[in-house]
């Protein structure tokens, strides 16, 4: 039955949790354990009673009441004992198959590419992985441990009541499991549609909210809002529809555990006292039966919450397996090692379309430059720049063209010697939870204090790093958000600074930093990328702005296609290897 | 941040407009367990009339099948219980976000957009459904957690007052084991919440900087950090769990040892062993049945115990979306009643407006549009053209003087940031003009210079677009917004800095779709630093530090 259900999707993260068998079954033995104590207390509180009342009446003595009673208290400090460490234990388990679970996924995440990864641009993309992770969070609590539970209990149970009533035993067996595989696979069948419809219309209301939100002037000027917010409403009417429904079928299946469980305590009840009556068993086993199958509908209460909705659990698996799927595709099979020194770069007819799109992002775009050479590359917004950034670093393939560092085809190039050859500042600064060092580190896990305050000092924060109580310890907050954006560019520089690069990438280097800063800065960069290929990638060169040092080319960018690529003449560094590319490349 | 009395408050409120289905969900709640102690009852009655009176088991089928009906109306008693309790629920819901969108429309678009629009969309969507267990769950078990034990003690009083007393012991006071209760589920969850959180954000924060990672070829070693850091946080959290999980034990604790004392009382009140108290008049039945009833005793606190974690991710929820809803709109919002003199179609007199941090940012200023003119507006980055221009559309009320609006005036706005949403070229276009027809959208487009794009597309209008118009360039996200304004009927458009962040050849074709607009008879006032738009404008004014001054002339400084 498992795919109608969609099990398959989630056996990937069985198999994880699998690494941590045996914890899983030490949880699931104290769960058991709880749950066994309970029915023991009470089926043996029964049979005492009814042993007690009946030696009474018969004022016969006999009756060794040490050992039940020893039993009841035996069962009732197992009881509490076994819920307080299955609970601790549990918990400690949950907790380590979600660094497990986290762990896993972020190793899959570190290898998408470059387009999948600008999705995580939207807030929605890391609120819809975070809810996704926690659903899956409770897989092991939720919907591995307590089916298991309640089946071993179930077949403990029959072997229990085998004891006195083979027939009887069968008989209940037999009904319970059957109970059993309704509670779980056939709630989980009943509220499937419901529980993935719940989980689009959610996804759907959020996306209708955030549109709803970004559109409230438009809205108000055509006077429309009113109409918008009707449709944010009849996508909450259909939420709540799902929700509705999703609620009947796990109510059904609370209301069907008592009266299953019932029914089995009744039938007990009478084939048992039909067995008394014909001295098959004492009247003590005749109570003690019924009230251990009326004890087990703790056991069998916990399935169809978790089972109806299946359906969100699968979901979200379904979602984090397909990241699996849009694994980076790997670069061909050779890894050719890159040079030291200046990186020669050449693009030849460079074509890429993201999924989806209308248009070309880069269409047949041509560039060379030697060694050492300096283009700055200009282009608004959406123009292309920041994806022949994401090319030459190897984030993204071309669909077409090629793509060369040293006249050898990007694709073969070995991973290490890319990256460790290739810098690139890109327009967000990525800076990480945690101390200064900790990020500057990023770049050169071996440096030294001394020469990370060097690398502060050439990125002129050195001022400020030593102004601060903690100095290199400074934690820098979620995201960086202690640092102003210009001190953040600048980190992230001095991370660059910290590598040996022969090709350096700078998108917009200089946003959001003052002319004081820059008059000091801007000669360093000079200085340093002296003998290395730079890429600047800048939103236009004006009077206003400063210009990128020692620029030898220049070339712009109008949505994704090539124009004026040129030597630049304004700045007379000639090292006379430049090439200089015709001047075409419009084919639109 | 609203405090947890006014988020209490607040949810009471919405609960009690729901009051009759969490009246009926409590009211199944407690039939529920009339059918539990009726079903108890005969369970003890039968036993003890096969063992005691030694009645065929033939003669007890009526018993039975009365067993029998108990177990279905509990079922169907239970089954009405949780789907009260849900409707409940979602009508609260509904009610909770109409509000909400209300109050963001009555904020208007400058300060419902103040907040970001992800953190409301989550208020709107999680945190709404974050109410769900505390409205289905929790405030009926709230009242069932005290009237259950209490019925069940009467019940057990009534059999033996010394086994209710043993109760009583067990549980002292139900307020004070109630407290307890809280105190500890809210700890434990508390704990769980924060290590969650904890790992979430540090895993969330080494997802945001993949890129970086990547490119610094450190996502080996960022692999292992982030499964050190799930491991760090979870040894730091079972430290105080230890303590939390006691209070489950403890409620584990009572229970069982309430069904252990009572079995055993029971059982040595049976074997004659006590010679005191109400014990010499127990039988099979009551002894029975008093133990039945233990374990249902302490169920309904276990219930609530287990939905207390629902109460605080309510509250928690609603103090967020008090926080939004004590923001007051601008009084003199929507207060435009006033016709302007002259057949002007929007005048603005001796306004004022201050900013709650800023201070003043416009004013005090006069402004008039005619019909047909086109007005441009130029200055300083912060000068004020933009909230000049949300006065003018009523976006803002003006904090002194009037604003004042020819009745009926249609409105029409863009500004930097096309507003477009998932959905087909078509749907976007009729966001605004539901009852266009396909010919007046492609003409529209045409206006906007898109024809040749749409001719190209294959499902031509009904090409999706994407989330937020993903597949356009910027270019022709901002043409798209502007086809808009062609579609609608309006007399005056306002557009704040339309050209913004277009590259050149986008720029030429905006300029040119707003010759157009203006050609037909509309007025626009245009917020731009663009000499092109400028030398489009009949009019030009300048402004800065919020105060407006005509600039002489025509505006073409090239």
């Amino acid at each position: 039955m498992g795919d109608g259900l969609g099990i398959g999707a989630l056996r990937p993260w069985l198999r994880l949790l699998a690494r941590r068998r045996r914890r899983l079954w030490v949880g699931a033995g104290l769960l058991g354990l709880t749950l066994l104590a309970a029915i023991g207390l009470l089926a043996l509180s029964g049979w005492f009673i009814t042993a007690s009342a009946l030696t009474g009446m018969a004022i016969r003595a006999g009756l060794d009441v040490h050992v039940p009673g020893g039993g009841i208290r035996a069962f009732a400090v197992t009881r509490t004992v076994a819920r307080y460490l299955e609970r601790l234990y549990n918990h400690d388990t949950v907790l380590r198959l979600l660094a497990d679970l986290r762990g896993s996924l972020f190793a899959v995440l570190s290898r998408l590419d470059g387009a999948t990864l600008a999705k995580q641009r939207s807030s929605d993309w890391l609120t819809r992985l975070t809810a996704d992770i926690d659903t899956l969070d409770g897989l092991y609590l939720r919907l591995l441990a307590p089916p298991l539970v309640a089946l071993a209990l179930i077949g403990s149970l029959t072997a229990f009541l085998a004891l006195w009533l083979p027939t009887l035993a069968g008989l209940v067996g037999a009904g319970l499991v059957l109970a059993w595989l309704w509670l779980s696979f056939g709630q989980a069948w009943l509220g499937m549609a419901a529980s993935r419809a719940q989980v689009e219309h959610r996804q759907r209301l959020r996306s209708l909210s955030v549109e709803h939100l970004q559109g409230l002037a438009e809205l108000e000027a055509h006077d429309c809002t009113a109409r918008h917010r009707h449709r944010l409403l009849a996508c909450e009417r259909r939420l709540h529809a799902a929700q509705r429904r999703l609620a009947r079928c796990t109510a059904l299946g609370s209301a069907l555990v008592g009266l299953v469980v019932g029914l089995a305590m009744l039938a007990t009840l009478w084939l048992a006292a039909a067995a008394w009556q014909h001295d098959a068993v004492s009247g003590a086993v005749m109570v003690m039966l019924p009230l251990a199958v009326l004890a087990i509908g703790e056991a069998l209460a916990l399935l169809p919450n978790a089972f109806t909705s299946l359906g969100t659990t699968r979901t979200a698996a379904e979602r984090l397996n397909a990241l699996e799927a849009a694994e980076r595709r790997a670069p061909s099979g050779r890894s050719r090692p890159l040079a030291d020194g200046p990186l020669e770069l050449s693009l030849e007819g460079v074509g890429l379309r993201y999924p989806g799109a209308w248009h070309m992002a880069l269409d047949a775009v041509s560039l060379s430059l030697k060694g050492g050479s300096r283009l700055v590359l200009t282009g608004t917004s959406g123009a292309g720049k920041s994806t022949i950034a994401a090319l030459l670093t190897r984030q993204l393939l071309p669909d077409t063209g090629d793509i060369r560092l040293n006249d050898i085809p990007l694709a073969e190039i070995d991973e290490g010697s890319l990256r460790e050859r290739v810098a690139l500042l890109g327009q967000r600064i990525d800076l990480f939870e945690g101390s200064l060092a900790d990020n500057l580190r990023i770049a050169d896990p071996a440096a030294t204090d001394e020469r990370l305050w060097q690398a502060l000092d050439w990125a002129t924060l050195a001022d400020w790093a030593e102004a601060l109580s903690a100095g290199l310890a400074t934690p820098v907050g979620e995201g960086g958000h202690a640092l102003s954006g210009g001190q953040a560019r600048r980190l992230a520089l001095a991370r660059l600074w910290l590598r040996d690069p022969g090709l350096v990438i700078l998108d917009e280097p200089f946003a959001g930093l003052d002319r004081a800063t820059l008059a000091s800065l801007v000669p360093r960069l000079d200085g340093w990328l002296r003998g290395r290929t730079a890429l600047f990638l800048v939103h236009q060169l004006d009077d206003d702005s400063v210009a990128p040092p020692g620029v030898t080319h220049r070339a712009h960018l109008v949505e994704g296609e090539l124009t004026d690529f040129a030597r630049y003449c304004a700045i007379g560094q000639d090292d006379g290897k430049a090439t200089t590319m015709p001047n075409e490349v419009r084919n639109g | 941040m609203a405090g947890a009395p006014d988020a209490q408050r607040w949810l009471s409120h919405h609960a009690a407009r729901q009051r009759g289905w969490l009246l009926l969900a409590v009211a199944a709640g407690l039939a529920a367990s009339a059918a539990t102690l009726v079903q108890l009852a005969l369970l003890a009655w039968i036993v003890s009339q096969l063992l005691v009176a030694n009645a065929e088991l033939a003669s007890l089928t009526p018993a039975f099948l009365a067993l029998a009906s108990c177990l279905v109306l509990r079922a169907l008693a239970q089954w009405t219980q949780e789907v009260a309790g849900q409707e409940a629920s979602l009508r609260v819901r509904a009610r909770v976000r109409a509000e909400l969108l209300a109050h963001l429309a009555a904020l208007g678009p400058v300060r419902g957009a103040a907040y970001p629009a992800g953190g409301v969309a989550s208020q709107l969507v999680e945190q709404v459904e974050a109410l769900d267990g505390f409205i289905a769950r929790f405030l009926p078990q709230c009242i069932l957690a005290v009237a259950t034990p209490l019925a069940i003690v009467s019940c057990v009083a009534w059999l033996d007052w010394l086994a209710a007393l043993f109760l009583l012991l067990a549980a002292p006071m139900i307020p004070l084991f109630m407290a307890l209760v809280g105190v500890g589920a809210e700890r434990v969850n508390r704990e769980q919440f924060a290590a969650v959180t904890r790992l979430s954000g540090h895993f969330l924060d080494r997802v945001r900087g993949l890129t970086t990672l990547q490119l610094f070829d450190r996502t080996t070693e960022a692999t292992r950090e982030v499964e050190a850091a799930a491991d760090h946080y979870r040894r730091l959290s079972l430290r105080p769990l230890r303590l939390a999980f006691l209070s489950s034990a403890v409620l584990e604790f009572f229970a069982s040892v309430a069904i252990a004392v009572v079995a055993v009382y029971v059982g040595f009140g049976l074997l004659g062993y006590i010679g005191y108290g109400p014990s010499s008049e127990l039988t099979l039945f009551s002894g029975l049945l008093i133990l039945l009833l233990a374990p249902e005793f302490f169920q309904p606190l276990r219930s609530l115990a287990q939905h207390y974690h629902d109460r605080a991710a309510a509250l928690g929820a609603a103090r967020g979306m008090l926080t939004l809803l004590a923001e007051r709109p601008h009084p003199q919002r929507h207060r435009a009643s006033l016709t302007p003199g002259d057949s002007a179609l929007v005048s603005l007199v001796d306004v004022t407006l201050a900013h709650p941090r800023r201070g003043r940012v416009l004013g005090p200023l006069d402004m008039t549009v005619l019909p047909g003119e086109t007005l441009a507006i130029t200055g300083p980055s912060g000068g004020g053209k933009s909230s000049l221009l949300h006065l003018l559309a009523g976006f803002v009320g003006p904090d002194s003087g009037r604003r004042c609006v020819r009745p009926g005036l249609r409105l029409a706005w863009l500004d930097q940031r096309p507003w477009l949403v998932q959905g087909s070229l078509a749907d976007n276009l009729r966001l605004t003009a539901p009852h266009a027809s396909d010919g007046e959208l492609e003409a529209a487009l045409a206006k906007v210079g898109l024809a040749e794009l749409l001719a190209r597309l294959p499902n031509g209008l009904d090409t999706p677009l994407g989330e937020r118009g993903s597949g356009l360039s910027g270019g022709q996200a901002q043409r798209v917004a502007l086809a808009r304004l062609f579609l609608s009927e309006a007399d005056l458009l306002l557009l704040d800095e339309p050209t913004a962040h277009l590259d050149e050849m986008s720029e030429g074709q905006v300029v040119a779709a707003l010759q157009t607009l203006a050609s037909e008879g509309r007025a626009l006032v245009i917020a731009t630093h663009h000499p092109a738009l400028m030398r489009l404008a009949s009019r030009c004014q300048y402004i800065a530090g919020g105060r407006l001054r005509e600039l002489p002339g025509e505006a073409n400084d090239g």
